[in-house]
């Protein structure tokens, strides 16, 4: 592609824009994942179920599917507000979770004691203000990079800024503790700065920061060195530490080239843990086999790259960096999830958009593909008026 | 922007760069990533599909043992003498116990109440989280059980879990213990039959091979089970007849009891025609049922011990001593019961007949012997016919017809008899085994060829032909016996008479087995008719305590001292006394050999085969030759002096009485001046000496005071009952009698000064009163 330089402008924020429909093999890769991703939810989860919801086998499932079609609703509505709505919101939307992101460490709930992720709701249901951050991130960031464009390139401009938000974000999430939220919101604030222009110095300069961080403290905290070590060879542990994914390279070892078939997972049998959430994929790979994962990814990877594709269409500079920073970040759970499951990098909790079960991150998760849809309104379109008042509407920024 | 920050300089055409870096991420997230998980997908799913499966299948699948069932061992009328039961297992699982967070102190206390295994023991087990199988108890029987299961289901408890399995019983406890042998735990036999034929009797176990929850429980809505059906294992019916083993049993431990046998004692009984055993008892003996158990001596020594090293050991040794199958598995000199293989050679070889003489001076020197060989009667026997050399078991006869013989023909018919293989190198020790069906069998030890050929030393022969300076088995002594009085044939021994398959069908059976004929069926009559004066001629023979009134028994006495003395053993000498047993004699039906290792000196009772052995003998034939339907065939004589039954008089006129009584051999007294018996003593169908008085009451009632049991120990059977009768009690014999007058008392079943109840039957055993022909050969 060879776009001139003035391919991507920058709208006014109270610009009127005419809109078309929303970009439809996006709406409709996301609907079919999220299809498979629920009738997957009723394979894996209904013997979980049936042991810990007494008797109901169908209780995850059916609380899933609400979800999703309440998501999908959630997702049509989004996909319905102008991305100078969500622009707007931006900094409201990063101000409150923060706010949550410290009333969590008050208030919060977690999965084990001195952990602290959600924040229970008085209705019953439970939200993770995690999730939140990380559309927050996108969408401040965007603005910040639209407004510096010109000086992304400094530390003042390009780095700065950046990393106050970042380390602010950061510092919360590490108080939870919760180490999967944190790596994923650095590294889609990084790939943010990055498309916005930070230089690639920084990148490698912050990128060697890290692995020497990440060596000193593996050598200097027994607890994470056992943690590589069990990685490298989970079987070295099995009773312990390695039991997850050492069961779960059996599910997606035992389901060989075409699966045990839909339903037939002998694994979930309260062999492998969280096989309807973390683990999900795991399920998918011994039922459907290797060939059912690939077309799973691959309709993932479609998806993906039709939203850059909607993201390097846009003319509005916003909506392209927001398209590119929600396409990313559904590419980073999914790379990352699948990758834990299959043991190519060390256990991290991270759960696989669409298809592991849980009410808000799937909300949060059809908001975004909302907003992108939302995006992808715009992509055909022009501002209205556009010969007359084309340099009005650009902004002078 | 530009004049507010004059030093920042602009990016130059940012779009471009944006457009760019996201042109790389597309490439990275979209494409590169995926292509890095697809390989590593193919990798786990197609590349190492067979590992990973397998160690899934593996964690999935729950092995189930359905235990076949052990056939059944029957004696040779079908009487159950080993059965199997369903009993079952209880065990539990800590590992789920504690997924399913089960009350440890709640199990514990209630398997402890319903099983009685220790509280504390339990609870132990159930700290050991990993473990899948700890076991409580085995071998539960059915009622506790269900107590189990009910506890189980009412707590809603998945870690307690019951497995079945199997148990055996013996019906009779220590009957036959050595021959039925016993199974352990794991259901393998560890002994006897119970091993010998441990396959043909297990069975194969079969399996259920179930897919199931990490917890072991039933997958939902999906079964994936497979079965392999057991396959129950085979019954088997034995030679061995329950009864016969019972009169065996019953008569060997009387004698054990009577001459304080120290050493242990053996049996059998062989179907001389057949080679099927009959019976077969080895001393002590131990109940099947709880065959670990020893005896009260040894657990009182056990108690005694202090340390738990010392503890076990006591008790190993025991239970090995115990276990061992003594008619099988020791070996022994059989002193002058091999006279009768030493007979049947010479008489077959021709080297004597029936009117030989041989003089007997006390002793005799043969090529090698430093002095003369002395005869176990010092004095000698003097001049005898053959016949009566073997009467008096005299060893200057059977040395001369070793002599005769030759080494070399007497080692070919040892030989042929089964007692040893010649091997091709004559420095070898020359050994055999009868090969009998039954586990434990030891081999015989007999001098090399080299040594026992040597033409200038005879006196390893001179020692053979009276059964001494090697060792046999008792089981290949009674198989060479029936071999000389069955007509010459040597038969193959047995236990098993049938092994029938679980369908119904006889799919193995053992038919008599006839090695090889070794005499012709003349000498064979010859030995058979020598036997029976043995025993029948009631002044020369050694064997005639074993005589039994109306039947033909033929035998041959033994009592070797025993070569390998135990260490301790200074001051007096160890026996083994014995005696084998023939009848009828004219056409012998069974064999018994009896064997008692050392008799203690304590009882006052001259140790020899004669007068320990040959009366064993005897009261087993007593008992045994009726039950196998040999017709008594009475002299007149022994008519009068045999046992009475007492008629039953009481209700009758006194005359009737008095001419009842008269009729069945006895004499009375009176008591009372009624005119009708009111009462009697002893009750009606009472069995006792022939010419005892016994008592009717006419009106007057018998005394209510016990009377003290008097000695009868060394006093005539007729003195016996004579004194008896003043006492108002009376005397049966155990075993024939022959002449009242001559035979003595030898053991009393009532213990003297004993209180009994008037009119009390004492059982005694007697021996010849005649010492003067009983020796230690």
């Amino acid at each position: 592609m060879n776009y001139s330089d003035d391919r991507l402008v920058d709208y006014r924020t109270d610009a009127t824009i005419e809109r078309g429909g929303m970009d439809l093999p996006f709406a409709t890769l996301t609907i079919l994942l999220l299809t498979i991703g629920v009738i997957m939810v009723l394979s894996a989860s209904y013997v979980r179920a049936y042991y810990t919801e007494h008797g109901n086998a169908t209780y995850y499932f059916t609380r899933q599917l609400v979800f999703a079609l309440s998501g999908i609703v959630i997702m049509f509505i989004a996909s319905k507000f102008p991305i100078q709505f969500y622009r707007k919101l931006a900094y409201v939307l990063m101000a409150a979770t923060a706010v949550l992101l410290m009333l969590v460490l008050v208030v919060g709930i977690g999965p084990s004691a001195g952990v602290k992720r959600w924040i229970q709701l008085p209705g019953g249901q439970t939200i993770q203000p995690s999730e939140f951050a990380k559309i927050a991130v996108i969408l401040v960031f965007a603005d910040m990079i639209c407004k510096y464009k010109n000086y992304m390139g400094t530390f003042r401009y390009g780095i700065l800024p950046f990393c106050i938000v970042l380390g602010g974000l950061g510092l919360l999430l590490i108080m939870e503790p919760h180490m999967s939220a944190t790596i994923i919101i650095v590294l889609i604030g990084a790939v943010m700065m990055f498309v916005g222009g930070t230089r690639l110095f920084w990148f490698v300069l912050g990128g060697s920061v890290v692995a020497i961080l990440f060596f000193v403290i593996t050598v200097m905290f027994p607890y994470m060195s056992t943690r590589i070590v069990t990685w490298r060879d989970p079987f070295s542990n099995m009773q312990g530490d390695g039991y997850q994914i050492v069961q779960s390279l059996y599910a997606i070892g035992s389901g060989g080239m075409f699966g045990r078939g839909l339903g037939q997972s002998m694994q979930k049998y309260l062999y492998l843990p969280e096989e309807h959430n973390d683990f999900i994929f795991a399920v998918v790979c011994e039922e459907l086999g290797f060939v059912g994962a690939i077309i799973i990814l691959i309709l993932f990877a479609m998806l993906i790259i039709r939203g850059y594709w909607i993201a390097m269409h846009c003319r509005d500079r916003y909506s392209f960096l927001v398209a590119v920073g929600i396409s990313t970040l559904l590419a980073m759970q999914v790379i990352l999830n699948v990758a834990v499951v299959t043991n190519t990098i060390p256990c991290t909790g991270i759960s696989l958009p669409f298809f592991s079960y849980g009410g808000t991150a799937l909300w949060v998760e059809l908001g975004e593909m909302g907003i992108l849809l939302s995006i992808s309104r715009d992509v055909p379109a022009e501002p209205k008026e556009r010969n007359k008042t084309a340099q009005k509407l650009r902004s002078d920024l | 922007m530009a004049d507010r920050s004059g030093r920042v300089r602009p990016t130059r055409a940012p779009n471009q760069m944006m457009l760019r870096r996201t042109l790389f991420l597309m490439i990275v997230c979209g494409i590169v990533a995926f292509i890095v998980l697809g390989i590593q997908l193919f990798r786990l799913q197609i590349l190492e599909h067979d590992k990973y499966g397998d160690a899934a299948t593996n964690q999935q699948l729950r092995e189930t043992l359905v235990s076949a069932s052990r056939g059944t061992i029957y004696d040779r009328n079908d009487k159950i003498l080993a059965a199997s039961a369903d009993v079952s297992t209880i065990f539990i699982s800590p590992a789920e116990i504690a997924k399913n967070n089960e009350d440890p102190v709640l199990i514990a206390q209630g398997l402890s109440e319903i099983l009685g295994v220790d509280y504390g023991k339990i609870l132990e087990m159930t700290q050991d989280t990993k473990s899948w199988y700890k076991t409580v108890s085995r071998k539960v029987e059915d009622e506790l059980t269900e107590r189990v299961r009910e506890f189980k289901s009412e707590h809603e408890l998945i870690g307690v879990k019951i497995e079945s399995d199997t148990k055996r019983y013996y019906p009779y406890g220590s009957l036959a213990s050595h021959v039925i042998g016993f199974v352990g735990t794991e259901n393998y036999g560890l002994s006897g039959i119970e091993s010998y034929y441990d396959d043909v009797l297990s069975g194969a176990d079969g399996r259920v091979i179930r897919a199931t929850t990490s917890a072991g429980t039933q997958l939902l809505y999906t079964n994936f089970e497979d079965y392999y059906d057991a396959e129950n294992g085979s019954d088997i019916v034995l030679t061995v007849d329950a009864t016969i083993q019972y009169y065996l049993e019953k008569h060997l431990k009387q004698a054990v009891e009577d001459y304080d046998i120290q050493k242990g004692a053996a049996a059998i009984a062989m179907d001389p025609k057949t080679g099927e055993i009959l019976g077969l008892v080895s001393l002590d003996n131990f109940d099947l049922n709880n065959y670990q158990a020893v005896n009260e001596e040894t657990q009182a020594e056990i108690d005694a011990a202090v340390t738990d090293e010392e503890k076990s050991q006591i008790r190993q040794d025991a239970q090995q001593k115990m276990w061992r199958n003594k008619a099988i598995s020791d070996t022994y000199e059989p002193g002058s019961t091999f006279k009768i293989i030493t007979l049947s050679m010479a008489l077959e070889e021709g080297v004597t007949t029936l009117n030989d003489s041989f003089y007997c001076g006390g002793s005799i020197q043969v090529t090698g012997d430093n002095e003369p060989r002395k005869c176990w009667k010092t004095i000698g026997h003097g001049s005898q016919t053959l016949t009566q050399s073997v009467q008096h078991s005299c060893n200057v006869a059977f040395i001369t017809l070793g002599v005769r013989l030759g080494a070399q023909t007497f080692y070919r018919y040892a030989e042929a008899f089964g007692f040893l293989n010649l091997p091709e190198d004559t420095s070898v020790y020359p050994t055999a085994k009868t090969g009998i069906d039954i586990a434990g069998e030891s081999g015989s030890i007999w001098w090399t060829q080299d040594v026992f050929y040597q033409p200038l030393n005879l006196s390893q022969l001179a020692a053979a032909s009276f059964g001494q300076t090697f060792t046999i088995t008792p089981i290949q002594l009674i198989t060479a016996v029936s071999a000389c009085v069955n007509g010459g044939y040597l038969m193959k021994p047995y236990l098993v008479k049938q092994v029938i398959a679980p369908d119904g069908e006889v799919s193995a059976a053992n038919q008599p087995t006839v090695v090889r004929q070794v005499i012709s069926e003349q000498t064979s009559a010859q030995v058979r008719q020598i036997l029976e004066r043995v025993v029948g001629d009631p002044v020369d023979g050694t064997g005639k305590n074993a005589y039994v009134a109306g039947y033909e028994i033929g035998g041959k006495t033994g009592t070797s001292e025993k070569v390998a003395q135990d260490a301790q053993g200074v001051g007096q000498k160890e026996y083994i006394v014995s005696f084998i047993g023939v009848a009828p004699a004219s056409d012998p039906q069974i064999v018994i050999l009896v064997l008692l290792d050392t008799p203690s000196h304590e009882t006052g009772i001259y140790i020899s085969g004669g007068n320990m052995g040959a009366p064993t003998v005897g009261r087993m034939m007593a008992d045994i030759l009726p039950y196998l339907g040999v017709e008594a065939d009475y002299s007149d004589q022994e008519l009068q002096v045999i046992d009475k039954t007492v008629p039953a008089v009481k209700g009758m006129s006194l005359e009737q009485a008095q001419n009842a009584v008269t009729q069945a051999g006895l004499t009375y007294r009176v008591i009372g001046d009624g005119e009708t018996v009111t009462d009697q003593l002893p009750t009606a169908y009472s069995v006792i000496a022939s010419d005892s008085q016994i008592i009717l009451y006419a009106g007057a009632e018998p005394s209510p005071d016990q009377e003290a049991v008097p000695s009868l120990i060394n006093y005539s059977y007729r003195d016996a009952a004579l004194i008896l009768s003043n006492y108002g009690l009376f005397v049966q014999a155990d075993g024939s009698v022959t002449s009242p007058e001559y035979q003595i008392v030898s053991t009393q079943s009532i213990p003297e000064g004993e209180m009994v109840e008037h009119g009390t039957v004492v059982h005694v055993t007697l021996v010849s009163g005649d010492t003067d022909i009983l020796g230690h050969y």
